[in-house]
């Protein structure tokens, strides 16, 4: 009887265990089906025809970090204007605008960066940077004649500049929530000494909110890194290096949506290439969850209960 | 905070006719012109949104009739009958199987867990949040359609889609309950309640509008993505038969009018209506979302004083 009793206590408690459970189970998925199959030290180099990863990991580090940095550029900026320059009624207007960038699903932003944004870029802006910012490493096209191609548009940079859109929401929303965080008192203080807001924001608030702002930098990494659907679609899918930023390349994520379809005809060469793929989303996976724990473990706790982020 | 003048009680023009080297000026008006200029950062956001929904509903638009939810499509052409149902079921499906699991970890992990091991679980609730969606998707046609042999299917997808939404609706029921304050729970108590009763009466009662948000909330994430999917389930041109069939998904059909690319006309069209459909789900929800939330904050304010 007692027993019984302890029982009944004691089950719901495997509910807690839910996220855990899932996580391990999507190692441990992932772990199964890669066979654990030995690519040898080419799997940590470039050369792709003989199953390396750095030229993924590359690409996915070359846009995710630039992404990265606008999207924190903006985003504070953003988030400063919202919580100390905007009247109330300014900000309550303008804040929900950003929050909807966040609800906009991935592949929307694809179609629509993919027949739109990148003929356009392609036309108006990257053809004048390939011509008049040629100087600046990276900016220069390979050869003359590869201009028409430039203007097509997708490649590198576009998917740098939608990647940027679709996680400044989460680096603002985080930054905001860090600022209104900081005490009343910081500010009434610093005013009262004479300083301006912009100088309380420079040296009291932003510094008190530094936590914030390292983890919105972790989390929102995190999320450029992992994007899929929308990346592919822009980044003009290539297993190469790219040359120059207009050039077509291929990140971790883009690669297993861009190959699966292959890997999953099971041929000798498609299992070789499913185990392949297992790896690789292994590896991605160990770097969110990475970052995601440090970026977590500075926020602590925060309630951005209505964007859901 | 954001209104009071940098000195306060004197006019800033007392101030400013006593500042010789103009010190003061150039700093109040480094201030005034970073006031001007920073808010101009909300055109990076808002700019995109209006192109975008602008371009969307234009191509979508024209030519979007009663037809285009009510018939099937056939090839790249005809309607989008069966994978709106199909996006609709798959997210029916997902949404049970989020509450199920996420619910009911939320709410053991706020209401029975030791701080200490509730910290634990909300680090890995917190940490699954960030999970790439293309990385559930290979999980879940690695679990359900090889090992399970599920085949691409509804119930693949579904449980895919649903693995995904569990994290969000777990922490915004464990947020909501969290947040009951603790005086409600001792008057509760005090006044003679079972534990069961409190949490099921008077717990449920002030979170529940919270958690309802919460599950709209991750349906409105959950709907809108296509890496989950694309791995499991395939674009079939009539709408779902049962569990082990292959359901089609608005998102499917985006992603195969892109593949078309400028080949063929009537699947990007196909493809923009479906990314406009999306958009209207997607977007609804969130304005429910903001209903439910705004509604509650105003009906419980008293609560929280």
């Amino acid at each position: 009887m007692v027993h019984q009793r302890r029982w009944l206590v004691w089950w719901p408690f495997a509910f807690a265990l839910i996220p855990l459970a899932l996580t391990l189970a999507i190692v441990f998925t992932l772990l199964r089906a890669s066979d654990l199959q030995d690519f040898g030290w080419s799997f940590w180099g470039l050369d792709v025809s003989n199953y390396g990863i750095l030229v993924y990991v590359t690409g996915s580090f070359l846009t995710a970090v630039p992404a990265l940095l606008f999207a924190m550029v903006i985003g504070l900026g953003i988030a400063i204007a919202s919580t100390t320059y905007l009247p109330r009624f300014l900000a309550a207007v303008l804040d929900p605008v950003v929050d909807l960038l966040a609800g906009i699903p991935s592949i929307v932003y694809g179609i629509w960066g993919y027949f739109i944004v990148a003929p356009f870029f392609g036309k108006n802006v990257f053809t004048w940077t390939a011509i008049h910012l040629a100087w600046i490493p990276g900016f220069k096209p390979t050869h003359d004649s590869s201009l028409p191609l430039i203007a097509t548009g997708d490649g590198l940079a576009l998917a740098i500049i939608i990647l940027t859109l679709m996680i400044l929401p989460i680096t603002t929303l985080l930054m905001r929530d860090a600022l209104q965080a900081v005490p009343r008192d910081l500010w009434e203080s610093g005013l009262a000494l004479g300083a301006t807001r912009w100088e309380v924001t420079r040296r009291v608030a932003v510094p008190h909110a530094k936590r914030g702002v390292w983890g919105a930098a972790f989390l929102g990494f995190g999320r450029a890194i992992g994007e899929t659907v929308a990346v592919f679609m822009v980044i003009d899918q290539a297993s190469k290096l790219p040359t120059n930023v207009y050039d077509g390349t291929s990140t971790m994520a883009s690669l297993i949506i861009g190959s699966i379809d292959s890997a999953m005809e099971l041929n000798p060469s498609g299992v070789t290439e499913l185990h392949f793929l297992c790896e690789l989303a292994i590896v991605l996976l160990l770097i969110t969850l990475a970052v995601n724990v440090a970026g977590r473990w500075m926020i602590r706790r925060t309630y951005t209960e209505v964007a859901g982020l | 905070m954001a209104t009071s003048t940098p000195l306060a009680g004197l006019a800033p023009e007392d101030i400013l006719t006593l500042d010789r080297s103009g010190h003061v000026r150039r700093r109040v008006a480094f201030d005034r012109a970073v006031g001007w200029l920073l808010p101009l950062l909300f055109a990076v956001a808002i700019v995109p949104i209006g192109w975008l929904l602008y371009y969307i509903g234009s191509q979508a638009l024209p030519g979007f009739t009663v037809a285009v939810i009510t018939t099937n499509p056939s090839g790249a052409t005809g309607g989008l009958y069966a994978p709106l149902v199909g996006s609709l079921t798959i997210l029916a499906v997902a949404t049970g199987v989020a509450i199920l699991f996420g619910f009911l970890g939320g709410l053991v992990t706020s209401e029975y867990l030791s701080d200490q091991w509730a910290g634990w679980v909300r680090i890995s609730a917190n940490v699954m949040v960030g999970t790439p969606a293309i990385i559930v998707g290979l999980f879940g046609y690695l679990a359900f359609v090889i090992y399970f042999h599920w085949g691409l299917s509804l119930a693949a997808s579904g449980l895919t889609l649903g693995v995904f939404m569990t994290p969000y609706v777990f922490r915004a029921t464990d947020i909501a309950y969290g947040s009951v304050p603790p005086h409600i729970r001792e008057a509760a108590l005090g006044s003679g309640a079972r534990p069961r009763q409190y949490l099921i009466r008077v717990a449920s009662a002030i979170a529940f509008p919270q958690v309802l948000g919460g599950i709209f909330l991750a349906m409105a994430i959950g709907v809108g993505e296509t890496a989950p999917l694309y791995l499991t389930t395939t674009a079939v041109e009539l709408p779902p038969t049962g569990l082990f069939q292959p359901v089609s998904a608005l998102s499917l059909y985006i992603w195969s009018g892109f593949q078309a690319g400028y080949i063929l006309p009537s699947a990007i069209r196909l493809a923009f209506q479906a990314a406009f459909l999306l958009l209207v789900i997607v977007i609804g929800l969130n304005i429910l979302v903001r209903l439910i939330v705004a509604r509650s904050r105003r009906r419980l304010q008293g609560l929280f004083q």
